[in-house]
């Protein structure tokens, strides 16, 4: 992981592209007057509501979820975690009838106002429930994102595809793979490789919506191990149905019924000494 | 940024115009035929023009002075009507128990192979057809008619019923496979043999496709135009019995409309807005149908059904009948194939093949392959960049269900459901005029190309619905727009269901006969002059061969390269088809291992 240096050009790209993995950031100098704001720091909610058409999924939510650590959203079905994690990447502006109204600040970025949502995305990476790696070989999906944002070029899309590849830990693996398709892996390697796409950008933020919960319990562990290695570089936001997960791997866990936020605080105290009544009937399984 | 966001605003708007465009297509060809039929009918007047029953043109006839001729066509309302529903007779009954054969009473690999072939049919041009009833039933039926003469109503009905038998059989079967197997089972549980739990439970569960492929039918045979020339004998008279000579509203259209003068055009362009309102009413019913069954599924409110006739009771009956049927069909089929190719192979020549023609000589088709490739370049150029586009605004950019889609939707059924010839007509009074005024290859091109932007929407509809929304979202996730999601991650997955749709485009223009009669050129003659020159295409000859009885030969060779090129497209696109279902299989996997965790 020593070589995180590109010598790109279009002014976002540079930006990113030198904040990786253990490497000095070369080339950061190219940041100049043109983005003064950074998503870098903490996630800001203050009263969000989100609604469906008439449905309101999401009931005056205000959280701060520290930078550089692993955040776990839990709570039953259907109570709003996906919707709200999508908030965090816009992913809801596809949805028709959907309206957000609050305040959603990621770093110094009021990721509401007048942004470009792209922009947006490429610092806030997403990972689905359902393992979705293009219809492409291993290579172009990890060089999808890089090459959306303007590289070209073999030897600096060979470069990110190794290091992504080393962070999401499957280099080894899938460094003789690389011109296969993607839609050979297993399903515990596919979700892996879709970690290391989200990461060949550079993101601030990872945002993860059960990325384990199709996959078997050795890839899941891996997938664990990945995320405690990533909360060093990287804010996670996990949502997850399973609460020993929650409690392996979280610094901080935020649990949620029917569309409000009923306790956040550190994964400890919830687990430990729950302050709510609902929080502790759910973490011990009464319902759910 | 604000680049990106320009070429995402641009590129919608490209995709929008293609989609405008359709729908412009499909007003301005209603609005002109209906236009310049307003003329001849208040000249005629309307009731005499239908329920006239003399169809007796006079080519000098002027809107300005009396009348010399007489135009009535309640004979070919009356022809059309009844080689149609002879047609739903024949190939809806024999379709109908073929496709509970292959639903119900065969093995998977009998299914799987009878099956593609009965689709493969779907693709054999219709001049082939008309061919066939041509050179051998006409002379077959000849011995049992009083007059000596096998052309009518029993050839017509017949060979149409062949013709429509592949759409019956592939709805109708698609309805009986998606019946739930508890259906059936539940049938079984209570006692009732296979062939009862069939016929009781399967067949009417599916009685809303069976009926909608019945009218699906009965559409596709009303609008055929020279598989009926060439068989009906086309004397503007009623049909009388089995035998003698009659007409249909589409062949008085292509039989006149080359020479027509000013009121007969009128006439014709009237025949065709009669065409047209049939075809409304059966795309009317087939949309009843269609919701009715819908609503069935749900529940609520139940399609009257297909009562089973009373002798169908004791259900093994229903199973040999089906068995007949098969066996019938399977027969004919290959009787047909079989009996053109062995007449037709001998023929092959290079002679023949790959001699420059000259008026005059005998006929060869060097100049009619290469008219056809011609066409093909320039229909294809324009049709599936079009048809691509609006697809893609119609599966990408709109709201599902809103008015505006549900408007170009129903645009393009309208557009697919019009006869064949009434777009000739419209093509050589439009695109010929436009060129020229002579017909031209880029004329056909035009008209053809109208004529496949349905098939090319609604495959590559199918196809980008078939692309899992979860790739899309994975591409937006990562920072990518709207417009690189689309070509590098919508389009590349959905590539081998566009590719087979434009392969059957490619096959349908090949067959194509009715609308370039006039507007691309009737007859064989020497090399084009590239696409402003006119030329035959294979299709349009073979036509011009069979009606000249010198070179029997020849047209029956024509038949077999005709056919062999129809085919092997049909099999093509079948075969690169198949390759999207396996492109997804690797997500499949992870789909199903969820829900046994769950
Ligand atoms: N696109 C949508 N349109 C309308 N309602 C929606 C939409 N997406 C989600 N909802 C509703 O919003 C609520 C919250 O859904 P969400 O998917 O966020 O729940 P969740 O907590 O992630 O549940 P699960 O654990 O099952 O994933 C649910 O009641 C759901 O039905
Ligand atoms: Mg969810």
């Amino acid at each position: 992981m020593l070589f995180a240096k590109r010598k790109k050009t279009s002014e976002g790209a540079a930006s990113q592209a030198a904040r990786t993995g253990t490497s000095a950031p070369v080339g950061a100098e190219t940041a100049q007057a043109e983005e003064q704001t950074s998503y870098e720091g903490d996630i800001c909610v203050k009263g969000a509501d989100l609604y469906y058409g008439d449905f309101q999924a999401l009931k005056n939510i205000s959280i701060d979820i520290p930078e550089k650590n692993i955040t776990a959203f839990i709570g039953p079905s259907g109570c709003g975690k996906s919707t709200f994690l999508k908030c965090f990447n816009r992913m809801n502006d596809l949805v028709q009838g959907c309206k957000i109204t609050g305040e959603f600040r990621i770093g110094d970025v009021d990721i509401y106002g007048n942004i470009d949502v792209n922009e947006l995305r490429r610092n806030v990476g997403m990972v689905f429930q359902k393992p979705n790696p293009f219809p492409m070989s291993v290579y172009d999906n990890i060089a999808y994102g890089p090459r959306t944002f303007g590289i070209k070029k073999r030897a600096a899309l060979d470069e990110i595809v190794e290091r992504s590849l080393r962070q999401a830990a499957m280099w080894e693996e899938l460094k003789d793979r690389l011109t296969k398709s993607a839609l050979g892996l297993s399903g515990g390697q596919q979700q892996r490789l879709c970690i290391a796409r989200a990461l060949a950008v550079s993101p601030k933020v990872l945002l993860m919506d059960e990325p384990t919960s199709a996959l078997d319990p050795i890839s899941t562990g891996k997938i664990e191990d990945l995320c405690l290695e990533l909360k060093q570089d990287v804010t996670v936001v996990m949502v997850t149905h399973n609460m020993q997960q929650a409690a392996r791997i979280s610094d901080k866990t935020a649990f949620f019924l029917l569309g409000d936020l009923i306790e956040y605080g550190d994964t400890d105290e919830i687990f430990d000494r729950p302050k709510n009544k609902k929080t502790e009937e759910y973490i011990t399984g009464r319902f759910g | 940024m604000t680049k990106e966001r320009v070429k995402e605003g641009a590129n919608k708007a490209l995709f929008a115009t293609a989609a405008i465009i359709c729908i412009v297509a499909v007003i301005a060809i209603f609005v002109f035929i209906i236009i310049k039929s307003i003329p001849a009918l208040s000249k005629i007047g309307f009731f005499n023009f239908v329920f006239g029953d003399v169809w007796h043109p006079d080519g000098d006839d002027v809107y300005a002075e009396a009348l010399a001729g007489q135009y009535g066509i309640l004979t070919m309302i009356v022809g059309s009507i009844f080689s149609t529903v002879g047609a739903l007779l024949i190939g809806g009954i024999l379709g109908f128990f073929t496709a509970v054969f292959l639903a119900r009473f065969c093995g998977p690999k009998v299914k799987k192979v009878f099956g593609s072939v009965i689709n493969l049919l779907a693709g054999i041009p219709s001049v082939v057809y008309g061919f066939f009833g041509m050179v051998v039933l006409i002379p077959f039926f000849a011995n049992f008619s009083s007059t000596g003469d096998g052309a009518g109503l029993l050839v017509t009905s017949l060979v149409l019923g062949i013709m429509i038998l592949p759409t019956v059989v592939a709805l109708s079967r698609t309805g009986m496979d998606a019946v739930p197997q508890e259906l059936y089972e539940g049938a079984r549980a209570l006692g009732a043999t296979h062939e009862q739990a069939v016929f009781r439970t399967v067949v009417p569960a599916a009685k809303s496709s069976i009926v909608a492929s019945l009218i699906l039918g009965v559409g596709r045979a009303i609008g055929e135009t020279m598989a009926v020339i060439m068989i009906a004998g086309n004397s503007a008279e009623f049909p009388t019995g089995l035998f003698g000579s009659f007409r249909t509203m589409t062949a008085n259209i292509v039989l006149e409309m080359g020479y027509a003068g000013e009121v007969q055009m009128g006439a014709l362009l009237s025949t065709a807005v009669i065409l047209l309102i049939f075809v409304a009413v059966i795309n009317l019913l087939f949309g009843l149908v269609v919701a009715g069954g819908k609503k069935d599924k749900h529940g609520k409110k139940r399609m009257p059904g297909i009562p089973l006739p009373k002798w169908l009771k004791p259900a093994a009956i229903g199973k040999a009948i089906s068995w007949v049927c098969a066996v019938l069909v399977a027969v004919f089929l290959a009787f047909i194939i079989g009996y053109i190719v062995i007449r037709g192979v001998p023929h092959i020549t290079p002679d023949f093949l790959f001699r420059e023609y000259h008026y005059g000589d005998d006929p060869a088709i060097l100049s009619c392959i290469v008219s056809t490739l011609l066409l093909v370049v320039v229909s294809i150029v324009i049709a599936v960049p079009l048809g691509i586009a609006t697809a893609i605004f119609l599966n990408e950019y709109t709201k599902r269900g809103s008015k505006f889609v549900r408007i170009i939707r129903s645009a393009i059924d309208i557009l697919s459901g019009i006869p064949s010839i009434v777009y000739g007509l419209f093509g050589m009074l439009t695109f010929v005029v436009w060129f020229g005024g002579a017909s031209s290859i880029l004329a056909g091109g035009f008209t053809i190309s109208i004529m496949l932007l349905p098939v090319v929407i609604r495959s590559t509809e199918e196809s980008l619905k078939s692309v899992p929304d979860m790739f899309r979202e994975g591409s937006f996730a990562l920072g990518a727009g709207k417009v690189r999601t689309i070509f590098k991650v919508v389009l590349p997955a959905a590539l081998p269901g566009i590719m087979s749709a434009v392969i059957l485009a490619i096959g349908r223009v090949v067959s194509e006969t009715a609308p370039l009669m006039y507007t691309m050129g009737s007859v064989i003659q020497p090399m084009p002059d590239g696409v402003m020159g006119s030329g035959a295409t294979l299709a349009v000859a073979l036509y011009r061969l069979a009606g000249e009885y010198k070179y029997m030969d020849q047209a029956y060779a024509t038949a077999v390269v005709l056919l062999v090129i129809v085919l092997g497209l049909n099999l093509l696109a079948g075969l690169i088809g198949k390759r999207l279902g396996k492109k997804f299989q690797g997500e499949k996997n992870v789909v199903r291992k969820k829900k046994e965790n769950k």
